[in-house]
């Protein structure tokens, strides 16, 4: 937990990954000139002294992650959001059942979001029933630019998309997780385009759609339409680390975010292993407005929103109970490997 | 150009000024501020521009706008009969240096591109608009006018001069405004064609319709979101080139043994 003005913040990363660029799993171009797209925004937006090499970035394993995550308890549960990409690597980048590893071994920590592509048809239905089954899975990460043969994406507001959507509803998985952010090589940039939320959202309101990077570059059109959807929330990966050497725009992007969706429907998400939420969190509390922008937008990154967005807000969605699990990790594996029973306040609290 | 014996060859400044009239679309920013350009050579009567964008997979659209645009700019420049753009480190730098030079359609180089240039072009012209708008509007009000002498503000209520005068009241009062954000922002409601469409107001909706007086400061709102989009994705860009030119970067083509 992150603490501030002797509050404690209880931290959910609402994005992270496991995933694997080795050499031997790249089976396309495009799967190379992914992950260096992918460590051009890690170098960009990370601290020089907290630099990954290429090759650590590559594959990093399940040990690091849980490392990275939790060892200095910058997080205290983490989303798992799927990116399959078989067309770039052998085995998929990042699948549900790589993250379930990790998932499975801390399964206190974790929370599996699943997947579907409507281009797969009536066996991605099985598919997703597959992982609702075997998974319990409350949530999907959607990547509509994902390549399947000819194709170099969909949409969310098609008819095969609605499907998938009436299938999530059915089966009880409530929080879609389109990708609406920057391009990303070989991409095309305008299968990340946001304006197919619009319809998907309305069109499902007991659904929670949660876009991924807001949007960005299309703060704006993302804004608009979520102003007007009160089911679309913004989830902060790509945006967060704007704190690091730009905190200006950081404050900028926030106070609009902040003017059009409110303090309830921003998600924190470190994007993990885009950026490592052991600086990021940090960085982030840290952020502060301007004067002029507190006057502008009105609104300000307190504590109590603070809160809202590292944690309050992910558990809403995904029915955790942040006190109960506070209790929990006073003696789970994750405490018991990192040496974390005190700074949840089992036994000597005074040790933390 | 080439029957006008007294124009001299052009010089780099010249042909620099040209430049910066060329916007990075998606940042509505002169490419030359935002530094891409790499090397600007003159021959006589002939121009070679070399440039580099934030990224090696910055959008082929974005990329061929930028380098039409450039050429056009620059034979417009009196004394010069012939311009090559040159597009560098950029995984399509050979299809748009080629394309463009060779003067064909965006279309023919790239069949597979979801939409044409036009359209992308419109969308992020009409964001910039916003973002101009934004800046135009702070201007007037800054200046005194009430948000309702804002809306109902014509085309033909405008002076241009420097400072430019806007005309309220029947015009019978002018009121004195930086000319900057003014001229700026007609540059872009002339290429969205704004001026000249049904309606005489000069300030519209993100839709382009005039301005209701109860929805004015919503309106403005949206235009400061078109400003802090614009801006936030400047600010990727520019950590993604810094990013890029860092020289302990990897390669950017795959390693041979990947097929």
């Amino acid at each position: 937990m992150y603490e501030q003005n002797g509050e404690e913040i209880f931290v959910i990363d609402s994005h992270v990954h496991l995933w694997d660029a080795s050499k031997e799993n790249v089976k396309h171009e495009g799967g190379e000139q992914f992950i260096q797209c992918f460590y051009d925004y890690h170098t960009g937006f990370t601290p020089e002294d907290k630099q990954w090499s290429m090759e650590e970035y590559r594959q990093y394993g399940s040990d690091r992650m849980a490392e990275d995550l939790f060892s200095n308890a910058a997080v205290d549960m983490g989303i798992f959001q799927p990116t399959y990409l078989h067309e770039f690597y052998h085995d998929g980048f990042n699948t549900i059942d790589d993250n379930a590893e990790l998932a499975e071994q801390y399964p206190e920590r974790f929370v599996l979001n699943g997947r579907f592509d409507p281009r797969e048809g009536e066996a991605g239905k099985r598919e997703l029933e597959r992982q609702k089954e075997e998974y319990d899975i409350q949530g999907v990460k959607l990547y509509t630019a994902e390549w399947l043969d000819d194709s170099k994406g969909w949409r969310l507001d098609s008819e095969a998309a609605f499907e998938f959507l009436e299938k999530c509803a059915e089966l009880g998985i409530e929080n879609i997780h389109p990708h609406k952010g920057p391009t990303i090589r070989p991409l095309n940039r305008d299968a990340f385009d946001v304006a197919d939320v619009d319809d998907a959202a309305s069109s499902f309101p007991e659904l929670n759609f949660v876009v991924e990077h807001v949007g960005l570059p299309r703060l704006d059109d993302f804004c608009w339409i979520a102003a007007q959807e009160p089911n679309v929330y913004g989830g902060l990966a790509v945006a967060a680390p704007l704190a690091v050497h730009r905190p200006r725009k950081f404050g900028e992007v926030m106070g609009e975010l902040l003017f059009w969706l409110g303090e309830d429907r921003l998600l924190f998400g470190s994007d993990y292993a885009l950026w490592n939420p052991d600086w990021l969190v940090e960085t982030v509390m840290n952020a502060e407005l301007t004067d002029e922008q507190r006057d502008e937008y009105g609104v300000e990154l307190s504590t109590d929103v603070m809160k809202k967005i590292m944690g309050e807000n992910a558990a809403e969605l995904y029915d955790i109970d942040i006190e109960a699990k506070k209790q929990a990790f006073q003696s789970d594996g994750v405490t018991e490997e990192f040496g974390l029973a005190g700074h949840y306040g089992a036994g000597d609290a005074a040790a933390d | 150009m080439s029957t006008e014996p007294d124009v001299g060859s052009p010089s780099i400044a010249a042909v620099r000024e040209r430049l910066d009239r060329v916007t990075d679309p998606e940042l509505d920013e002169s490419i030359v501020a935002l530094d891409y350009i790499d090397d600007i050579a003159i021959e006589g009567r002939q121009v070679r521009v070399t440039f580099t964008l934030p990224t090696a997979w910055c959008s082929p659209a974005f990329a061929w706008m930028m380098a039409t645009d450039a050429r056009e700019e620059v034979e417009a420049l009196p004394g010069v009969s012939r311009t090559r753009i040159r597009l560098r480190e950029h995984m399509h730098e050979a299809e748009i240096t080629r394309g463009i030079n060779d003067g064909l359609a965006f279309a023919e180089v790239f069949p597979d591109a979801d939409g044409g240039v036009a359209e992308v072009r419109a969308t992020l012209d009409a964001k910039a608009r916003l973002a101009r708008q934004y800046e135009a509007v702070d201007a007037l009000l800054e200046a005194g006018l009430e948000p309702e002498q804002v809306a109902s503000l014509e085309f033909a209520d405008l002076w241009l001069e420097d400072p430019a005068v806007a005309f309220v009241r029947g015009r019978s009062v002018g009121v004195s405004v930086p000319a900057e954000p003014i001229d700026s922002y007609l540059e872009k409601a002339r290429e969205t064609g704004l001026a000249g469409d049904d309606h005489p107001e000069l300030f519209r909706t993100p839709e382009c319709d005039p301005i209701p007086p109860d929805r004015f400061e919503l309106v403005q709102k949206r235009c400061r979101l078109a400003t802090v989009n614009m801006g936030g994705q400047g600010s990727v860009c520019e950590a993604l080139n810094e990013a890029r030119r860092d020289e302990d970067r990897p390669p950017l083509s795959p390693d041979e043994h990947i097929p």
